[in-house]
């Protein structure tokens, strides 16, 4: 029973990193219909921008939080200068080879500003763990578990219920109608980007303190984010949470009670059997065509 | 069109120039290393790439090789197999060195081995996977103790000190891991005792709790953890965050300090190490620490050390025999109790160089390491 209740924690924490960064990655694709193939090196800036406004410049805790994710909101935009602006009237592959080609640039120039080294980022909350039913569970994965909720509460009170919101999704249901109304669409696409960047970089920052930070590990999450995004259903919010969620709980129990070696072959095969029986995912729509 | 023959001239200027270059090295004997460079497995290639030009510059302040100056070409091996194949093939079909220097990596090394034997060539690598052994490639020169000769001192040092009767092995799912549980599970068997488990986690994976509790709930009452430096930090703290009190005993990989900056006090309690060797306790080794650390600001580590004594043995070879690579295959097959930065190198006929381990611990509440024996395995 204990086993259980850690390894059920564990996997929910874990959940909720790859829900946070499918989040990213979904945000961008219901805004502009672009597949971010750099959303796992986004998470990995956000953990990188930490170390540095924690560990290297050494500012107090909440403030340094404060600073990496301003720095992440101001990334977003300049990627939406950088990369959507200039692109946007080309052919998705295109767009998607660029993200792809500014991902391995991401990661290469993490390499050469924070060097190969990892980096052990504190966590927020401490190193200390709580025994419930009798298992040991780190505070840090209770608090990604709530951090992420509200992040996804945030988030849905922002789309639904403010005015941002509403003008974020007619953009996003009708670029052109949208822009005839006279929305300022440039401005309005540019806070999809910075808002995804934000999340991606809470993602990393707190999945840091678990994994320890470096610019290599935005793979291993840009592997599982996409396989929750695909899960959950391209395009959809709650699909991303639960893809994320079922994720991280398919790695960890798969793990336990099924095979530690083939636990990835669980989730990926997951993901294959969706793409084969429901292409849509979990919570996605049948496919139809974007505007 | 000006611009076009603009760009002509351009490219054949700078043509010419490059052309030009070679002549300033012509004087000078081109030894070829492949390491990573790039890549996560820059880690730990970033300190042979150091301690190799820092071998460079003592032996040609030295004199060089009767006079002649020495001169290391280095081409990234990056962290995947055809990367590295590239890397050697480019530096083998360009350069025509003597000698070349492998990286750590084993898997890379067995890649680059049916390469090696094809252009005759004598190297040295430091991947300590068996399956390198058994190839039996007489250019292969091994100059850090294979993974076996480690996990069968762990093994020992598991029943010997710390009398476990129910051990349970942690790996990593790799050429490394597989290799020296087996052999750690074979002198565990030869001893009259069973592994209770034995648990994989693949190289990129950041949680170990479900391969942890397994080992918890089969009984283990000693852990044995074969890892790679990064994963073998999460691993040593997610055993503490789990509540694991067992004694753990844990590859050199996690003791390197790219790694120890990584873990806290409290991850080291109750962790034994075997590791290759303890350069702050051997006497051989500190003006080589103390040059590397004013050189490159960061601690030098075993890897360094060892390829640091790599370069040393060849310039010897290349002083009494010349700069042909059949003569330096044989003189190196032939060094027999070279004393170096990293302890005594003896090939023999597996190519295997260095028969020690280290086997230290950490004093309690800090993250200092304790010499506590040397392990000289019978060759």
């Amino acid at each position: 029973m204990q086993d259980l209740v850690q390894l059920l924690v564990s996997g929910v924490a874990l959940g909720s990193v790859y829900a946070l960064a499918a989040l990213g990655f979904v945000t961008i694709y219901s805004a502009t219909g672009i597949v971010n193939f750099a959303a796992g090196q986004f998470v990995m800036f956000g953990a990188m921008f930490g170390v540095t406004t924690v560990l290297q410049l050494g500012l107090p805790m909440p403030m340094a939080i404060l600073l990496a994710v301003a720095m992440m909101g101001v990334f977003g935009f300049l990627f939406y200068l950088g990369v959507h602006l200039p692109l946007r009237t080309q052919s998705p592959v295109t767009v998607v080879i660029a993200t792809v080609m500014i991902g391995l640039s991401m990661q290469n120039g993490a390499n050469l500003i924070w060097g190969s080294v990892p980096f052990r980022l504190p966590s927020p909350f401490g190193d200390g763990t709580l025994t419930v039913f009798d298992s040991a569970i780190s505070t840090h994965a209770l608090a990604s578990i709530g951090i992420t909720a509200v992040l996804v509460a945030a988030l849905y009170v922002l789309m639904q219920h403010s005015s941002l919101g509403r003008v974020m999704r007619a953009v996003a249901q009708d670029f052109p109608t949208a822009r005839l109304m006279g929305l300022p669409v440039g401005l309005l696409l540019a806070c999809s980007w910075a808002i995804a960047a934000v999340l991606a970089g809470f993602a990393g920052l707190l999945i840091a303190p678990m994994w320890f930070a470096d610019a290599h590990m935005g793979d291993a999450i840009a592997l599982k984010a996409f396989a929750a995004t695909i899960i959950g259903g391209f395009g959809s919010v709650p699909g991303a949470i639960a893809g994320g969620l079922f994720v991280g709980l398919a790695e960890i129990l798969g793990a336990s009670y099924i095979s530690s070696a083939y636990k990835d072959l669980l989730c990926f095969g997951a993901m294959v059997v969706f793409l084969v029986a429901r292409p849509q995912g979990i919570f996605g729509e049948p496919i139809s065509e974007r505007g | 069109m000006t611009n076009r023959k603009l760009l002509l001239k351009l490219v054949s200027a700078s043509l010419v120039a490059i052309a030009g270059m070679p002549s300033f090295a012509q004087s000078a004997i081109e030894i070829g290393a492949t390491v990573p460079l790039t890549g996560p497995a820059a880690l730990s290639g970033t300190q042979y790439h150091n301690s190799l030009r820092l071998a460079e510059e003592r032996i040609n302040k030295a004199g060089g090789i009767n006079g002649k100056p020495i001169r290391f070409v280095f081409e990234d091996a990056q962290s995947i197999n055809p990367t590295a194949l590239n890397a050697f093939m480019k530096i083998v079909q360009e350069k025509k060195p003597t000698f070349v220097f492998l990286s750590s990596y084993s898997t890379q090394n067995m890649a680059v081995a049916p390469e090696v034997l094809k252009a005759r060539v004598p190297v040295m690598y430091a991947g300590g996977a068996d399956a390198l052994q058994a190839l039996k490639n007489p250019y292969m020169f091994r100059i850090r103790p294979a993974d076996s000769t480690a996990a069968v001192a762990m093994a020992q040092f598991v029943k010997g000190t710390l009398k476990a009767t129910k051990p349970g092995i942690i790996y990593i799912q790799n050429d490394f891991g597989q290799g020296a549980a087996k052999a750690a599970t074979k002198t565990l068997a030869d001893a009259g005792i069973a592994v209770v488990a034995s648990e994989a986690y693949g190289g990129n994976d950041k949680d170990m709790s479900a391969q942890l509790l397994s080992l918890k709930n089969k009984g283990a009452d000693a852990i044995i953890a074969l890892s790679f430096p990064q994963d073998g930090a999460l691993l040593l703290r997610q055993i503490k965050t789990m509540g694991l009190k067992q004694p753990i005993v844990a590859s050199s990989g996690v003791f390197l300090p790219s790694a120890m900056q990584l873990m806290s006090a409290a991850d080291l309690e109750n962790v034994w190490g075997v590791i290759d060797v303890m350069l702050e306790t051997n006497l051989n080794a500190t003006s080589f620490v103390k040059e590397y650390k004013e050189r490159f600001r960061v601690d030098a580590d075993a890897y360094a050390a060892v390829y640091y004594d790599g370069a040393m043995i060849l310039a010897d070879g290349l002083r009494k025999v010349g700069p042909d690579p059949e003569k330096l295959r044989d003189y190196v097959a032939r060094v027999k109790n070279y004393q170096g930065v990293a302890g005594t190198f003896s090939f023999d006929d597996a190519g295997n160089g260095i028969h020690e381990v280290t086997i230290v611990n950490f004093k309690k509440g800090t993250k200092d390491m304790v010499f506590v024996s040397k392990v000289v395995a019978t060759p």
